[in-house]
């Protein structure tokens, strides 16, 4: 049975690896893995070539190819007659394949050593489902996008805009944002990491469905799968992250029989049996903003989404993010100084009978550890560790954003500081590892130390 | 050389058929199970009646084959190509050696999330037994030794 090469679109998603026979002059057969094949349009597929070198010279000999792929639900399996027409090196086509094995690259460790070396574009000369290959009929229901589903598009996003409206400062905004997510779109694994210039680094400010252990994680830009999705800016879906991870190890263990070093692994930031994951880069103009991240345990999960919605989704929320962040600045400069405000409501700091807490500021590392464990970093240890140090040696337990951003000491940055987003974070951890000692907001670019037990400050 | 032979004929293989038309036009399918007796000497690989009538053809014209077998979990991989000596209709005393290689390979395949019950919904007998004689046998785990001669 012939089928357009769109009726297939689940055999592109790589979730099954495809095969590829090609022949030389002399009519020597070679048959081989591909690691994606891109559907380019209705007339044209591309191929990756990595490490094809046996495939590439027969192609240079005899341009004829056979390829079959397997519908990853179903299992049935189609073949393609191809013709190979030329080798992309760079421009769009390039690019979009390249995104998805830089980004598998860099988080197996192989960045510079796994990557694509051309986008082979071929033209179809034919498609067919493979008859008989299944001895019970395969489930394949039609595909493509009804009206219903478009009209179910524009209800989700305007279902986005409205939480993004209504959220009163950043923390409301990050959870109703990941909510709708969730409750719109399904996507119940998800986080958002904003990204901090001055340090060339994301971090996660909120997450659903991980756990809260997940606040606080960072990536370097450029590192792993959501690194490269912040430097590229661009969106990146890949419904078989368990089959490109497994291809990207192997290729690793092939490497690291030879010569060279080899960075170390970057773990997922989530599921740890995650099948898919879709990251969307968070941009203002040119501007990174940050990068949500999705990740489930069904390889198709987000395949049924079109890349240019959830772009227009994902404009929404940068927006959104970018304003409330600005805002926050906005009215932390406009907060009243420290001695002309109401004495906030928060319990003393010190309650005697239980036993203390060690806090301990490691310097050289700039992070601050409670009792052994790891609690913050950076910006935020340094003002735990400024407000801590505050407490004790003047009893005050009420503080503004104000004093923190006079303090050169703290290292902030002099325009887009994300203060706010820092104090979230200082927050979260606290509330996760340490719920003793809570920053309770008091007012605008306010807040309050409020300490259970007794406080014991090292520093090394 | 022995080990790579062993993996060769582990069970839960890929396997990968390749041929090609007097005119150049190669073609793919999946083989079910291999077999070898002398140390990947010859080779006998199974294909599904159902599925693998081009490849027969081809075989049948040119006689020329090639065959990968490869690890699913973790990509280790070996093509081997030569030329076809017989080509016939499996025996009823193989369809067991078939049923277990398609048993073993749903197996993997259910470790790396594709279920077993779907897996063995694939045609799998009456099979075809092409035995070639290995000519070349070729590296091709994924990465930058794939391609290279292993005997």
């Amino acid at each position: 049975m012939i089928v357009r090469p769109c009726d297939i679109w689940r055999c592109f998603q790589g979730v099954i690896p495809s095969i590829i026979a090609t022949a030389d002059r002399h009519g020597i057969p070679n048959v081989t893995y591909i690691s994606q094949v891109h559907f380019v349009d209705e007339r044209h597929v591309a191929l990756s070539r990595q490490f094809f070198n046996k495939t590439s010279r027969n192609l240079d000999e005899n341009p004829a190819a056979s390829v079959e792929m397997i519908d990853p639900v179903t299992l049935q399996a189609y073949r393609l007659r191809l013709k190979f027409l030329r080798s992309e090196k760079s421009g769009p086509l390039f690019e979009t394949m390249s995104m998805r094995i830089d980004a598998i690259a860099s988080h197996t460790g192989m960045t510079g050593i796994f990557k694509l070396i051309a986008a082979d574009v071929f033209e179809v000369q034919s498609a067919e489902m493979v008859d008989g290959f299944l001895t019970e009929p395969c489930r394949n229901e039609p595909a493509g996008v009804s009206l219903e589903g478009k009209r179910t598009e524009i209800r989700g996003l305007q279902w986005v805009s409205e939480r993004i409206n209504r959220a009163t400062d950043l923390e409301s905004l990050l959870a109703s944002v990941l909510e709708a997510l969730e409750e719109y779109f399904g996507f119940s694994h998800s986080a958002v990491l904003l990204y901090d210039e001055s340090r060339q680094r994301l971090t996660t400010i909120a997450s659903r469905g991980f756990g809260p252990s997940g606040i606080g994680a960072e990536v370097a830009l450029g590192d792993g799968l959501i690194g490269t999705v912040a430097r590229e800016q661009r969106l990146l879906r890949l419904p078989s992250l368990e089959a490109d991870l497994r291809y990207g190890r192997a290729v690793r263990r092939e490497a690291a029989s030879g010569a060279g070093t080899l960075q170390a692994e970057i773990p997922l930031p989530g599921l740890p049996d995650a099948q898919s994951v879709l990251a969307i880069p968070l941009t203002v103009r040119t501007r990174l903003v940050g990068v949500i991240a999705a990740e489930d345990r069904d390889p198709m999960r987000f395949s049924e989404w079109d890349e240019a919605y959830l772009q227009v989704i994902a404009n929404q929320i940068a927006f959104g993010l970018d304003h409330m962040i600005e805002r926050a600045d906005d009215i932390n400069e406009s907060a009243p100084p420290l001695e002309a405000s109401a004495p906030p409501p928060v319990r003393p700091a010190v309650v005697s009978r239980r036993p203390p807490l060690r806090l301990t500021y490691y310097k050289s590392d700039d992070a601050i550890f409670v009792d052994d464990e790891y609690l913050i970093r950076n910006i935020p240890a340094r003002i735990l560790w400024k407000v801590l140090g505050e407490s004790q040696r003047s009893g005050r337990t009420d503080f503004s954003n104000r004093e923190l951003r006079v303090d050169t000491a703290l290292g902030l940055p002099p325009v887009k500081d994300n203060l706010e987003s820092r104090l979230i974070l200082l927050r979260h951890r606290l509330q996760e590892k340490c719920p003793d000692l809570l920053i309770v907001p008091t007012g605008r670019g306010r807040f309050a130390l409020r300490a259970d037990a007794p406080l014991e400050l090292i520093e090394r | 050389m022995a080990d790579r032979v062993q993996r060769c004929l582990e069970p839960g293989l890929s396997i990968l058929v390749g041929t090609v038309d007097p005119h150049g036009m190669p073609a793919c399918c999946r083989g079910i199970a291999i077999a070898s007796s002398d140390r990947l000497e010859t080779l006998t690989v199974y294909l599904p009646v159902a599925t693998s009538q081009e490849a027969i053809r081809n075989i049948a014209l040119t006689k020329r084959i090639a065959v990968a077998a490869s690890h699913p979990v973790d990509h280790c991989s070996t093509q081997m190509k030569g030329t076809t000596i017989e080509t016939r209709l499996a025996h009823d005393e193989e369809s067991a050696h078939v049923q277990r290689a398609l048993d073993a390979f749903a197996s993997t395949l259910d470790r790396i999330g594709v279920p077993r019950q779907l897996t063995r919904t694939v045609a799998h007998w009456p099979a075809f037994a092409v035995t070639m004689r290995v000519e070349d046998m070729f590296e091709q785990t994924p990465g930058p030794q794939a391609g290279c001669r292993l005997r």
